[in-house]
């Protein structure tokens, strides 16, 4: 029952033999704020589209999958392909090595965790989300990095240096694959946090049926849990990847800067979010900036339909399951 | 979904050893996946510790920063620590009235098409990536008039404004109507009534979503790039010009050859790291806190 | 049971807590800066940052100046005086004629000369190492990728080059010092000329990209067998080996202050547009470094701040100058120091 529920009288202050100057005042000041704030995101929306338009119309959509960018003043060509696809194999991986490590925190926060385990452990995976995206961005670039580039990197190039995947190690640790470790921290509390509320929120009568029928508890998991919260699941990884795209800070200070598709794993390369980051203070032509802001647009629309879609299957699982804390992200 | 409409492995009493085994195979590694996360967090913490403490001095938040200096006179990031007081309390001062009544229309004044509406509108702005706000406000309010922290201030005032709704929505949510309903009853305005007895019901939750949020923001470093990083070394609380902010100063630092600049990055990030993680631990607490109040009502 | 407040008492304190704030605010932002005199902005060359970094509390003491400077490159510093967003941009690539319609009504004016060096991290070689314009092309073209390859095994006869991969270092935004560098390698290589060009930013084919010299200088530093190019200041402050470089006149200059002064000798008299071009000079200034090069000021003829801009700028090419040697930037030659001034006395209100 919400506020809505209210007698008429109070429903429709507009109506009735007085207007009460107070009620319209609240009314119409919270409206404004309402209002305002859809203003805002139509704002942005427009901002983003209008900044981007002399790319546009220069480029049109062939712009999403050229592999170029030559910002040398007289051989100007700038395509957002290479960027795309740094943001698709960044995101991919890192999602890659989230899941299952979220699932497994998870499954421990909702399953294994002696009772008081549970409290600290989870507000200590939240904290991890707490931390800013520049800290673990100084930390990948001055301990992460040389470390992978010392002690991984340089081995797996030695046994599966044949792939392209495992090629040459990045010289000073920034690479694809650093950036991609840093992407897996910070995607991993948000999608375990969600996820731990999906397991909790699975009605006992049916973990407790299935171990009932003699079940292990990993049967009772794979059996009952995963299937109930498949829809809540797949949202929570959706707005991980939401979340992966957006990163631009902690990825611009790791990932080590290129323009070309390759395979090289510890090879550099960028994100729309990072190639954004790392141009935009030094643009110096109006196609430049208009570019950038036109790899933001790409950026935007892909990160609001992940996001919308995550938020938007969260709360019809919620709803379904009873579950009232839409969930956070 | 019933006990017997079960999917998964058909129960073969014969396989019991195999199952139990996968059975704890599968519990360890639900262990090691919790360890693992506990031990990045952890990692990355005593990094921080460790190699911010040698500069970790009274010099860090009172002197001003000597890019290029010859001697070794003291400096610290004093600029960094001031304008991000600014930029952040500025922020808060714009999200938090906004946020709230927000928060109040859709609660107590709207129809559910709108209430929907507006709620998706919020999803969206928390869904755009810190990057494209700073894009934003760069071409509203920069292009053409220059850097300032009110700038900056408006960029995480736009990132703190839906998670400060939304907090504020599910603690109005909580109170219950009985209250409105005495209230009306006794003949009081519904403005009144939400004024007066609703919301100063919402208060604990209010504080404790503007403190995540100020959390959230304290650490945001790319809106201000766009905003507000063209700086100088000295002190200023001036938001009419661009402000030193901590994350924009440890991000420069960050891409610095001079390993004392790197000392100085991290005895800055062990500041803000402790100032986050006071504040979110802070503000959970209190919201169980407050929770729990709400629910022995 | 729910506590009744006051909602007068509870608006009056909200609105008691808006005014202070806004009152701190707007007097912030109204009262005069907490330090007594005028800001002077500026934003531009990482190059000549080490320089102007020096002249901060100097300027501050002697006419209470607060002077702040933004290292975002030079490209991003005529951007930003473009804009009008700072009172000065620096540049070490003179401005094009597009730029110079754009800035509308804006001036170059040399105020420091330097060098830019080719830093190298070479840990176990302490020898001085040479190199030459064409092996150098190659090298940042990806076609020489070890330190043993025999190109600068010739070059460096007697010294035991190990067989690491060399790494290449170069700049991610748009910058004066990669335009004073690609100049230098356009005009000694013309496989590069064709190939590549000049420019504050190049599609360089290999390497990874530094934001700012100390992006650059942080890349060579940290990784063994790493080459990259930054002004000569960055190598001093972090202590990184540089090469000799190979001049036209057959002489391995080093970017000291004497192979700046001998290629500064080359061109004296500054162009139209007050820029100088002082890359690979002709043989018959035998010690001179050939990637050497002026760096530019650039700000508006008519500034509501002339009267302070012309005094720090004054300053900045005279009082301003003695700072440099420490650095290795070389004091202005007398006849660029004449035009300068010329220059400057053009400001108006």
């Amino acid at each position: 029952m919400t506020a809505l529920d209210l007698t008429d009288a109070v429903r429709r202050p507009f109506t009735g033999r007085r207007v009460r100057f107070g009620d319209v005042s609240l009314q119409v000041v919270a409206g404004a704020a309402a209002a305002a704030t859809t203003v805002l995101v139509g704002l942005i929306t427009w901002k983003v589209i209008d900044g981007a338009r002399p790319a546009i119309s220069r480029y049109g959509l062939h712009f999403i999958w050229r592999i170029a960018w030559n910002p040398v003043v007289g051989r100007e060509v700038y395509g957002a392909g290479s960027f795309l696809f740094g943001t698709a194999i960044t995101s991919f991986f890192a999602l890659l090595l989230a899941a299952p490590l979220a699932m497994g925190i998870a499954l421990f926060l909702s399953e294994l965790a002696p009772r008081g385990f549970r409290a600290p452990v989870t507000a200590l995976v939240e904290t991890l989300a707490a931390v800013p995206s520049v800290v673990i961005g100084l930390w990948g670039i001055l301990v992460l990095g040389p470390a992978l580039r010392t002690h991984i990197e340089g081995w797996l190039h030695s046994i599966f240096g044949f792939i392209p995947l495992f090629g040459d190690p990045s010289p000073a640790g920034a690479s694809i694959f650093t950036a991609v470790i840093v992407l897996t921290i910070m995607i991993l509390p948000i999608v375990s946090s969600i996820s731990r509320e999906l397991f909790l929120g699975v009605p006992h009568e049916l973990k407790e049926g299935a171990l009932a029928l003699g079940t292990t508890r990993w049967e009772m998991v794979r059996g009952v849990v995963f299937p109930y919260a498949r829809g809540g699941i797949a949202a929570a990884l959706i707005l991980g990847l939401g979340r992966a795209m957006g990163e631009a800070i902690a990825v611009t200070q790791v990932i080590g800067g290129g323009v070309f598709i390759h395979a090289n794993l510890f090879g550099g390369g960028d994100t729309l979010a990072s190639k954004i980051a790392a141009s935009y203070q030094g643009s110096t032509t109006n196609l430049s900036t208009a570019s950038l802001v036109y790899l933001g647009l790409i950026l935007l629309v892909f990160s609001l339909l992940a996001n919308v879609t995550a938020q938007w299957i969260v709360r019809r699982v919620a709803r379904k399951h009873g579950i009232t804390r839409g969930g956070h992200a | 979904m019933s006990a017997q409409g079960l999917t998964g492995p058909r129960l073969r009493l014969d396989h019991l050893a195999r199952r139990r085994r996968v059975n704890r195979l599968m519990e360890g590694l639900a262990w090691v996946a919790a360890a693992i996360a506990i031990a990045i967090l952890g990692i990355v913490v005593y990094s921080v510790a460790r190699k911010g403490s040698s500069e970790l001095n009274l010099n860090l938040l009172t002197k001003d920063p000597i890019p290029f200096s010859l001697t070794n006179a003291p400096q610290g990031l004093a600029n960094a620590f001031a304008g991000s007081l600014v930029i952040v309390g500025l922020a808060t001062a714009m999200a938090l009235p906004v946020g709230i009544l927000v928060a109040v229309y859709l609660n107590e004044f709207a129809p559910a098409s709108i209430r929907n509406g507006v709620s998706l509108v919020l999803d969206i702005l928390n869904g755009v990536p810190a990057i494209v706000i700073g894009i934003f406000v760069f071409g509203l309010f920069v292009v053409g008039h220059g850097q300032n922290g009110f700038d900056g201030a408006f960029a995480l005032a736009c990132l703190m404004l839906p998670l400060v709704a939304r907090a504020t929505m599910e603690v109005l949510a909580l109170v219950p109507n009985s209250l409105r309903e005495a209230g009306l009853g006794l003949g009081i305005p519904q403005w009144r009534t939400t004024l007066s007895i609703v919301l100063p019901q919402t208060i604990g939750g209010i504080v404790t979503g503007t403190v995540l949020a100020v959390a959230r923001v304290a650490g945001e470093t790319a809106p201000l790039l766009f905003t507000s990083s063209l700086v100088g070394t000295q002190t200023s609380w001036n938001p009419h010009h661009a402000l030193q902010s901590i994350p924009v100063a440890i991000f420069e630092l960050s891409e610095s050859p001079d390993p004392k600049d790197h000392a100085r990055a991290w005895a800055a990030a062990l500041v803000l790291l402790l100032f986050i993680l006071v504040a979110s631990l802070g503000g959970r607490w209190l919201a169980t806190r407050s929770r729990a109040k709400m629910a022995s009502r | 049971m729910p506590k009744s407040g006051h909602p007068i008492r509870t608006l009056a304190v909200l609105a008691a807590v808006a005014a202070v704030f806004a009152a701190v605010a707007v007097g912030a932002g109204a009262a005069p800066a907490k330090h007594a005199g005028t800001t002077i902005s500026g934003a531009g060359s990482t190059f000549v940052a080490p320089l102007v970094s020096q002249w901060i509390s100097p300027l501050g003491a002697a006419y209470g100046y607060e002077l702040q400077y933004s290292a975002v490159g030079s490209g991003a510093g005529i951007t930003s005086i473009t804009a009008r967003t700072v009172d000065f941009g620096a540049s070490d690539a003179p401005l094009t004629p597009d730029q110079f319609t754009a800035c509308n009504g804006c001036e170059q004016i040399p105020w420091a000369l330097g060098a830019t060096a080719v830093l190298y991290n070479l840990p176990g070689v302490k020898n001085l190492l040479h190199i030459d314009g064409p092996t150098l092309a190659k090298i940042f073209m990806g076609q020489i990728t070890t330190w043993n390859d025999p190109a600068l095994a010739a070059l460096n006869p007697g010294v035991s080059l190990p067989s690491t991969k060399i790494s290449i270092a170069h700049r991610s935004d748009n910058s004066g010092t990669t335009f004073n560098f690609t100049d230098f390698l356009s005009s000694a290589s013309p496989a590069w000329n064709t190939q590549i060009g000049r420019g504050v930013a190049v599609n360089w084919p290999v390497g990874s990209g530094g934001k700012g010299s100390s992006g650059v200088a942080a890349i060579v530093s940290q990784t063994p067998g790493a080459i990259g190019y930054a002004d000569i200041a960055y190598a001093l402050t972090n202590h990184l080996h540089y090469f000799a470089v190979k001049n036209k006149s057959g002489k391995y200059a080093t970017p000291g202050l004497r192979g700046m002064l001998s290629a500064a000798s080359s061109d004296v008299k500054p162009a139209a547009d007050n820029s100088l071009s002082i890359v690979n000079p002709p043989a018959k200034f035998a010690n001179a470094y050939p990637i050497s090069t002026f760096t530019y000021v650039i700000v508006p003829l008519q500034s509501s701040k002339a009267p302070d801009l012309k005094k720090f700028l004054f300053w900045a090419v005279t009082k301003g100058q003695t700072y440099g040697p420490r650095l290795l930037f070389e004091p202005l030659p007398k006849g660029v120091l004449v035009v300068a001034e010329k220059a400057i006395a053009k400001i108006h209100s």
